[in-house]
């Protein structure tokens, strides 16, 4: 993994600090991803990286590389037309689980159906952060959101089985706890020709962490990988959650890659796919 | 004839994998049955890799049990040691004479001093029916390519066991890169004649000399949010939150510059930078 | 020029977007302009160019943007419920200032409306039906040579104002054959790209015609854009003067190039006592009325706005001076008659002939209106 020093390197370091809230893992893992970068060798002059709307989407902002902060949920629309209009360009999606998942839920599946050439990082905080803390379609089962105040009765996606039904070619899922792993997996997506997706759980301190009494940033890294990435448990273990008990807790997701396979790159030009 | 069982142990990249499918393949080729079992520790960082082997006319286990080995192959004389539980009483014992030390025998992560243990053969003489200590790399730099050693080594265990050259010969030629066969054979040919040398006649084959090394902790307090994580990872509790909640670096000396920090940063606030070695001394003990 | 031949309105639409240099189309089917779609499925990858069907109009306007900062000129085409669903990118593409085509061609409405029947219920939307204050350059063509016309100008005016630009017309236009004699070449426009090294690019530092130079991705220009109000870095502000200074250099430098963007016909005006306004298809029916007028003997003339946002003030007040009546004719229940009637500002009185049910009106229409509306229009 990058030092920091190296990593500074593709950070507009005059727009920094950035505007995330202290102890948001979103940062590690942004810095995981500049680390792949590197990793992999790409020429930051032909990197884009674009995002929707939301917390972890303002990230892009202080990259040095081409980025581009689109609408909500539609990142991976413009990411598409970047990708097919200028094809040697490596290019990736910063996407929230509410903006990927909510908003943009069409706009994820059809750019993995067609196989599109982009990396689609998706941070899951299980929360609408930036608007201030409301239940999203990840937020657990019994969790508290402040359009969930009674705790969240919905029943979350599974993004990753999500894209992988959606016919994505790569697909992982990592925690932000685990830098390094993720800094591997991030370099094999951005390797990987196809749309690669990877989950990544970053859990938000100030609202979720603070409506569900899972304290702020440090004890919520290290809750994530004490309980199996089980963001219930600790929950479990905070308050009551009226309408699971802790026995019928959904089991870990898995972590890791967790499907790969090769298919026609769709490129919208003459000859098709590659 | 009941089976035999051969250890191999070496540190990650020694080739100790590539030595037990030679041997493994050889076995083979001998018509007997063959069982193997790895384990690897850290091996990308240099961290201990052992194989098992046991061959024979019918083999149940893979694992070789303890005190039962015939042959202990050791790349690493603190390997050697390490396993010497798995040998037979009058098993033999073929060891590389190179020293590696290996990161999990470190006392102290910081200057990477580690009392190595003294190569001697007679320290473990009375055990063992035979000892060989052959300067496995010196013979393979010789023969022009130091990758070789452990042919070298195959070929003195090849010593202690019932298999003919052809079956290594073939062995060799399928699992060695290709364009080495020629030079691997003939390093394994040199490992059956070398003798054992005294530890004080094995040149000194290019261990780091001991450092002390210092690291420096940066912390740009105008991007850092004090958000406490750094604290709660670093393994030396050379960072703390003060009393007003603050970022205090307050250790830089014990830092070991595992940049755990760095990676868990959300901020890129914390830079770690080697500092000046402040200590250079000789090798071990 | 080319042998004359007939072309129907969604093909030249297709034709004229590829000789102005379109590489890109990312489109949604909509009746009645999935011909253009078709069109260019078919054409663009002949041409080395790009042709992708995306989920929906929203994505589709997303990816054309995508492709306008990747370097391509790009467009994409729908109609009224489409139309509806591209606003929030119409939006973006005003505030980060990205250069495309979108042809929206009408459909009677509101909502499902009528597929397969014209209207001009969208020229308000197309004005004002994103969010926020902002700019909008609009042109409506009424012939298939039009069409043509104004889909590369629509190019021309887009690629040197680094504005989404829109073409309008409607379901007849759009499923109309006419005979046309195509241009062999057309005058195209290229956007300006930065002349200072990368180093010292500011993205949103715009030249004196109020327009950004803009790179491609690619390009060597590492740069951010944003939907956010932002300064000259491309980086979000919060500060209103930056937000205030932004808006209004986005309507200035529309207003800068006005003179290549504003295009008014116009015909018998000279001695007319009764001006007739219309545009797109009803304004053939009104060129119609005219000529039927004139050969009674009234003394009738047209003004017909090529170009309807930004609306031709001036152009149209120059139009009615002097005359005795305004004619207002629309396929909608009077959406720029509002503007006529803000620019004529009670000087003349103004007539209107608004039908909202999906039906072309037709010269006679015009003609009883003239009659009905001003004693002796028609001797
Ligand atoms: S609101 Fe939550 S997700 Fe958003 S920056 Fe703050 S901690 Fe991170
Ligand atoms: S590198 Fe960082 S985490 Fe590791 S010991 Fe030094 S200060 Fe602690
Ligand atoms: S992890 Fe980074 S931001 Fe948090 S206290 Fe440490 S240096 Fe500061």
């Amino acid at each position: 993994m990058t030092t920091t020093a190296q990593v500074r390197e593709h950070l507009r370091g005059w727009a920094m600090p950035h505007v995330l809230c202290p102890g948001c893992a979103h940062g590690i893992v942004g810095r995981a991803f500049l680390s792949a970068v590197d990793d992999v060798g790409i020429d930051p002059d032909q990197m884009a990286v674009v995002a929707g709307i939301g917390c972890s989407s303002r990230l892009v902002g202080y990259l040095d590389f081409c980025t581009l902060h689109a609408t909500h949920g539609r990142a991976p629309s413009f990411a598409a037309g970047i990708k097919l209009a200028r094809p040697e360009l490596t290019v990736a999606v910063f996407s929230g689980d509410g903006d990927g998942l909510a908003i943009g839920g069409n706009h994820l599946i059809h750019a993995a159906r067609r196989n599109i050439d982009l990396t689609v990082v998706l941070f899951n905080n299980e929360i609408y952060g930036m608007t201030g803390g409301q239940a999203a379609p990840t937020t657990s089962v019994g969790a508290i959101a402040s359009t969930a105040p009674r705790g969240s009765v919905e029943s979350p996606f599974d993004a990753c089985k999500l894209m992988i039904g959606a016919g994505a070619t790569f697909v992982a899922r990592a925690a932000a706890s685990e830098p390094y792993t993720l800094a591997r997996i991030f370099a094999d997506a951005l390797d990987h020709e196809g749309l690669s997706f990877v989950e990544v759980l970053s859990d938000c301190p100030t609202y979720f962490g603070r409506y569900n009494k899972l304290g702020s940033g440090p004890e919520m890294l290290a809750a994530i990988t004490r309980s199996d990435n089980r963001i219930a448990i600790p929950l479990a273990g905070k308050r009551s959650i009226p309408t699971i008990d802790p026995p019928d807790l959904p089991p870990g997701v898995e972590l890791g890659t967790l499907h790969r396979e090769h298919r026609p790159v769709f490129t919208g030009r003459a000859g098709g796919a590659t | 004839m009941s089976a035999r069982g051969v250890v191999l142990a070496g540190v990650g990249g020694q080739g100790v994998v590539l030595a037990s499918a030679v041997l493994a393949e050889a076995a083979l080729r001998s018509d007997f049955e063959v069982k193997q079992s790895e384990v690897h520790g850290m091996a990308q960082r240099g961290g201990a890799v052992v194989s098992h082997i046991r061959y024979g006319e019918t083999v149940a286990s893979p694992v070789v049990p303890l005190a039962s080995a015939d042959v202990l192959a050791a790349f690493e004389w603190a390997e050697a040691l390490r396993w010497m539980p798995y040998l037979a009483p009058r098993g033999a014992l073929v060891v590389d004479a190179r020293r590696i030390v290996p990161p999990g025998a470190c006392k102290d992560h910081r200057t990477w001093g580690v009392p190595y243990p003294a190569m001697d053969t007679a320290t473990v003489a009375h055990r063992v029916a035979d000892v060989l200590l052959i300067d496995a790399s010196g013979i393979a730099a010789s023969l022009g390519n130091p990758k070789t050693a452990n042919s070298v080594v195959m070929g003195a265990v090849s010593r202690f066991l019932d298999i003919d050259d052809v079956a290594w010969e073939k062995a060799i030629t399928r699992f060695v890169p290709p364009g080495t066969e020629e030079l691997n054979i003939a390093a394994f040919h040199a490992g059956q004649e070398a003798g054992s040398v005294r530890p004080e006649a094995i040149p000194d084959l290019g261990l780091d000399p001991i450092q002390q090394r210092s690291y420096r902790i940066e912390v740009d307090h105008s991007w850092c949010k004090d958000c406490g994580i750094c604290p709660t990872v670093c393994p030396e509790f050379c960072l703390a939150m003060d009393h007003a909640h603050r970022l205090v670096v307050v250790d830089e000396a014990a830092c070991i510059g595992c940049r755990l920090c760095e990676a868990l940063c959300p901020d890129f606030a914390i830079r770690i930078s080697v500092g000046d070695p402040a200590v250079v001394s000789g090798g071990a003990p | 020029m080319n042998e004359p031949r007939l072309i129907r309105g969604n093909e030249a639409c297709a034709l004229a977007a590829i000789a102005a240099g379109c590489r890109f189309y990312g489109g949604y089917p909509i009746t009645p302009s999935s011909e253009i779609a078709e069109h260019m499925a078919r054409e663009l990858p002949e041409v080395g160019g790009v042709f992708v069907q995306m989920e929906d109009e929203i994505s589709s306007l997303g990816a054309v943007i995508g492709a306008a900062f990747a370097g391509a000129k790009a467009m994409t085409a729908t109609s009224g419920p489409g139309f509806s669903l591209m606003q929030e990118h119409i939006g973006y593409a005003v505030m980060a200032e990205a250069p495309c085509v979108i042809v929206d061609v009408m459909r009677g409405g509101p909502s499902t409306g009528r597929p397969t029947s014209p209207s001009q219920g969208d020229v308000m939307q197309a004005r004002w039906g994103t969010h926020g204050d902002h700019p909008a350059i609009v042109f409506a063509p009424a012939s298939v040579a039009e069409i043509f016309e104004l889909t590369v100008k629509a190019f021309v005016v887009a690629e040197r104002t680094r504005m989404p630009v829109i073409v309008l017309y409607d379901e007849v236009l759009g499923h109309t054959a006419e005979t046309v004699a195509l241009p062999e070449e057309v005058t195209v426009a290229d956007r300006r790209k930065p002349e200072v090294e990368p180093e010292a690019f500011l993205p949103m530092l715009p030249a004196n015609d109020g327009v950004p130079p803009l790179p491609a991705f690619g390009d060597g220009y590492r740069f951010h854009v944003t939907g956010l109000v932002h300064d000259e870095r491309g980086f979000p502000s919060d500060d209103p003067a930056v937000a205030g200074a932004l808006l209004r250099r986005l309507h200035a430098k529309v207003e800068n190039h006005r003179s290549e963007i504003v295009d008014v016909a116009t015909s018998h005006l000279d001695d007319a006592d009764v001006v007739i306004f219309a545009y797109g298809i009803v304004a053939r029916a009104a060129e119609e009325a005219v000529a039927m007028a004139r050969r009674q003997g009234g003394r009738v003339g047209l003004v017909r706005p090529r170009t309807l946002w930004p609306f031709p003030d001036a152009e149209i007040a120059e139009a009615v001076r002097g005359a005795r009546l305004v004619v207002v004719c629309e396929m909608n229940l009077g959406q720029m008659l509002l503007e006529v009637e803000r620019v004529v500002a009670g000087s003349v009185p103004i007539a209107a002939v608004l039908r909202g049910d999906g039906e072309p009106i037709d010269p006679d229409e015009i003609l009883a209106a003239l009659d009905r509306d001003m004693e002796g229009a028609l001797p």
